[in-house]
């Protein structure tokens, strides 16, 4: 038996519907908000209508037991039903929308806004696409600096940092409950093995008050480190980053892809 | 000193490959041990395992010393003097809630941290095996006639109240130090969250029976004490203690919103009113204010409760969290029990100065030049003085310019056996819009918390606070969502109804002209 094409419509938009629910709220975790699924589902309910009636023939089809409906005395019964349950609904909805609400607002973040190319940083003007590591070249001309270096950075590290990021670089340390938005989770792969080393600078002697116009809502919890630490256990700091984490800094070549 | 521990490393490999080659295998291996000691560990117990790392000063409890090879959380009998292995590997596989040890079982194999135990107690030549165990008998099940029991023994005799408090949030008003003379609190027994060992009545006995060693919580199983216990006993005060533990006034991670009620009637005035109880309340995490000024790495308040009503003219917000110690300078009993200097206690709402239309709020530490705050701050009176309460406009941490005058702006506070609860009021509607924040019901207002223990040395910008979270003042119920839900039903019928005689009277022709 061949499936009406209203009926086909309608399969097809449940199917989506339930898709967006079980990915999002399932599958990554993260319960979508109502605003974004009725945008979502707006789209894919013209899609479904301009793929349905993309010829006359079609439309007819779609739009042929609707017709019937109404025109044909032997669906009284269901005309009546059907003519009663939308006022219904369309009245709750109504109703539901006008109720008070109690969800508090959704907070949209970008996690990794584009950086400035310059950004003021202990008072000079450093230009962020050329800015390096002082101290990384060591990990190859002097492996036992390095070392020393990275011991450095671990210092500053569990002095200043693990209480947000965790001693095990985790973004769980002992606050990091306490915080919204929550620290990073330096050993995701999605965090600093996707960064340069002069955006970690940047992030870090800035923390969340200098952060760009997009990244709003600026609630970031993150220090200004330019206040507190000195250049150089800012770099040291990074190193040990990428050490104990294993992750490899991005290098400049790559860059261009990303970002 | 390094090479020291390398010779003494090299000895003890030796000595163990030949004695018992066998068993080092089984036990973990000295030199893999140090090599995941210094990637791991060393930052904070120190290159020589005296808990002497750099953040040592900042991390209250301190990293512990494992050159005295004394535990904490052990089962070993209280007369030992070492720890079983299993206690130690249960430590570092699960880390020690409500300090900087975290779990590291998720990072590191068992192999590996049979690995680093064996070098950990290497620091202390930790040899053999306890000479004694905790006999733990038969476990008594949790039963109201056990708690009961439980009960009575915790207050007997000053027996545990002592330390921990008539209700046990360790409010005992003692100034204890440990073995190292670092300052200790006993621990709230209604916060479980902060047990290093877990409230499982089994890991309370074992406490109970061994005491915490290195600090003044003592064993009740040691029969040279004149307040030790039976076994039995010891289960029903095990019990008893698992019984306390918060149920309502926990965080909910998942809540970021303080919901304001509507009053029947008027506004309670005292924070020990019975109506706050009554009502629905939210609870939010306090973390140390590390973030700008003279930092403070190791404050006492965790958590802070918040409930609100409000009226047609005012809105009313209780904040209630536990505080060990009531600070009031100039008394004697407070300076003694506190930390080196002693402070007034107080508490803050941080509230914008505007509802924000967009999504952008101030800088939630006081605000700053473009966004200025309002805090509502009371804080606990001194001996020369009775409690205080106005409102600081704020423009960031550095510059908090107290009000003279804070119009009909009202607090007050009372405090019982730890716990502080303050009620803060003032108007809706000021007439000084410009300045401060005018609430709106239904709106969801950005509120956050700053609380101050005196005691505990905290003042000025050395605090806790919260993030922001939301208050809403929740709506009284009314008829509008019926009366547009109806009318908007209605206008759809009648639109259908049109439609459906057009069609009906489209068919009939249809059919006409068919015949
Ligand atoms: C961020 C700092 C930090 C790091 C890193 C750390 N610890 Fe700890 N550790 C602590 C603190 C703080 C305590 C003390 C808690 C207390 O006294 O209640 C502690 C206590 C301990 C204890 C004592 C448990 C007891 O019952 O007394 C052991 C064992 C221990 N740590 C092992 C380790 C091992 C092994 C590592 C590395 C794999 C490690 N720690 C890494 C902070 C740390
Ligand atoms: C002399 C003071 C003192 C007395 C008396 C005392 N305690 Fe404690 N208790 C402490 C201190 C101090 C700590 C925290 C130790 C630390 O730093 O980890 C503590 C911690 C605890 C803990 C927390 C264990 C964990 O896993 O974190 C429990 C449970 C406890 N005590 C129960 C009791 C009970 C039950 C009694 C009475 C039978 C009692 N205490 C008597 C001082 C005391």
């Amino acid at each position: 038996m061949r499936i009406p094409k209203l009926l086909q419509a309608v399969l097809v938009l449940v199917f989506v519907y339930y898709g967006f629910i079980v990915v999002f709220d399932y599958i990554l975790g993260a319960v979508i908000p109502r605003s974004l699924l009725t945008m979502y589902m707006f789209f894919a309910t013209a899609g479904v209508f301009m793929v349905f009636t993309f010829d006359e023939q079609g439309a007819h089809e779609l739009v042929a037991p609707i017709k019937a409906m109404v025109e044909q005395p032997r669906f009284r019964f269901i005309r009546n039903l059907v003519f009663l349950i939308i006022p219904i609904a369309v009245g709750y909805n109504v109703y539901g929308r006008t109720l008070p609400s109690f969800e508090a607002p959704v907070e949209l973040r970008t996690i990794h806004p584009a950086p400035p190319s310059t950004a003021k940083i202990y008072g000079n003007r450093v230009n962020l696409l050329t800015l390096e590591n002082p101290f990384r070249h060591t990990q190859t001309d002097d492996p036992e600096l390095f070392a020393e270096y990275v011991a450095e950075g671990a210092e500053v590290y569990i002095m200043n940092c693990q209480y947000c990021h965790g001693d095990k670089l985790d973004g769980k340390g002992p606050f990091a409950e306490g915080l919204n938005p929550t620290p990073l989770n330096f050993q995701d792969i999605g965090t600093i093995a996707q960064l340069q080393e002069s955006y970690l600078f940047w992030r870090i002697t800035t923390g969340g008050p200098g952060l760009p116009q997009e990244a709003a809502p600026w609630i970031s919890s993150m220090p200004v480190w330019q206040d507190f630490l000195s250049v150089d256990e800012v770099w040291k700091v990074i190193l040990f980053l990428y050490d104990y984490t294993g992750h490899e800094p991005r290098s400049w070549g790559e860059a261009d892809a990303g970002h | 000193m390094l090479d020291i521990r390398v010779l003494k490393a090299l000895a003890l490999t030796f000595f163990l490959s030949f004695t018992a080659g066998a068993l080092l295998a089984q036990e973990g291996d000295l030199d893999r041990g140090e090599e995941i000691y210094i990637k791991r560990c060393l930052q904070c117990h120190g290159e020589d395992g005296d808990g002497l790392g750099p953040a040592a000063e900042r991390l209250n409890p301190p990293p512990r010393d494992f050159s005295l090879g004394l535990y904490k959380f052990v089962t070993s009998g209280f007369d030992a003097d070492m720890p079983n292995d299993g206690d130690m590997i249960r430590m570092i596989t699960d880390g020690m809630p409500g300090t900087a040890m975290p779990g590291w079982g998720d990072m590191l194999s068992e192999q590996d941290i049979l690995d680093v135990l064996v070098y950990i107690k290497y620091f202390a030549e930790l040899e053999d095996e306890p000479e004694t165990q905790t006999d733990f008998g038969v476990q008594v099940a949790s039963s109201p006639e056990s708690i009961a029991a439980g009960r009575v023994l915790f207050e007997e005799n000053d027996r545990c109240t002592e330390c921990h408090g008539a209700e046990g949030r360790g409010d005992g008003i003692k100034r204890l130090r440990d073995d190292n003379g670092d300052r200790t609190w006993p621990r709230n027994l209604t916060k479980p969250w902060t047990f290093r060992a877990s409230n499982d009545p089994r890991d309370i006995f074992a406490r109970i029976s061994i005491g915490i060693p290195t600090t003044q919580m003592p064993s009740f199983a040691d029969p040279a004490s004149n307040k030790s216990l039976t076994i039995e006993e010891r289960w029903n005060v095990a019990n008893y203690v698992a019984s306390l533990a918060k149920t309502e006034e926990v965080v909910n991670p998942a809540n970021f919103v303080v919901q304001g009620t509507r009053a029947e009637g008027a506004l309670p005035t005292t924070p020990d009113d019975e109506i706050w109880a009554s009502l629905k309340s939210s609870t939010f995490m306090m973390v140390p204010q590390i973030v700008g000024g003279e930092r403070f790495f190791t404050t006492a308040n965790d958590t802070i409760t918040v409930r609100a009503l409000y009226d047609d003219a005012k809105v009313a917000i209780h904040l209630e969290w536990d505080d060990r110690t009531k600070s009031i300078p100039g008394d004697a009993k407070a300076a003694s029990i506190a930390d080196a200097e002693l402070y007034e206690d107080a508490v803050a709402i941080q509230l914008p100065r505007e509802i924000p239309t967009g999504m952008e709020k101030p800088y939630f530490l006081m605000g700053d030049g473009t966004d200025p705050v309002n805090l509502w701050r009371w804080s606990s009176g001194s001996t020369d003085k009775p409690e205080s309460a106005g409102i600081v406009d704020a423009m960031g941490i550095e510059d908090q310019q107290p009000r003279g005058d804070s119009g009909d702006f009202q607090a007050t506070g009372s405090f019982l056996n730890g716990t502080w609860r303050v009620v803060m009021t003032r108007s809706l509607r000021t007439s000084a819009p410009e300045t401060d924040l005018q609430f709106e019901e239904g709106r969801f207002v950005p509120i956050s918390f700053f609380a101050w223990d005196g005691s505990n040395s905290e003042t000025g910008t050395g605090h806790s606070m919260t993030t922001w979270y939301w208050l809403q003042l929740k709506p009284a119920p009314s008829m509008k969502p019926i009366f547009y839900g109806a009318l908007a039903g209605l206008l759809m019928f009648l639109v259908l109804i049109w439609w459906g005689a057009k069609g009906a009277a489209r068919g009939r022709k249809a059919r006409d002209d068919a015949a």
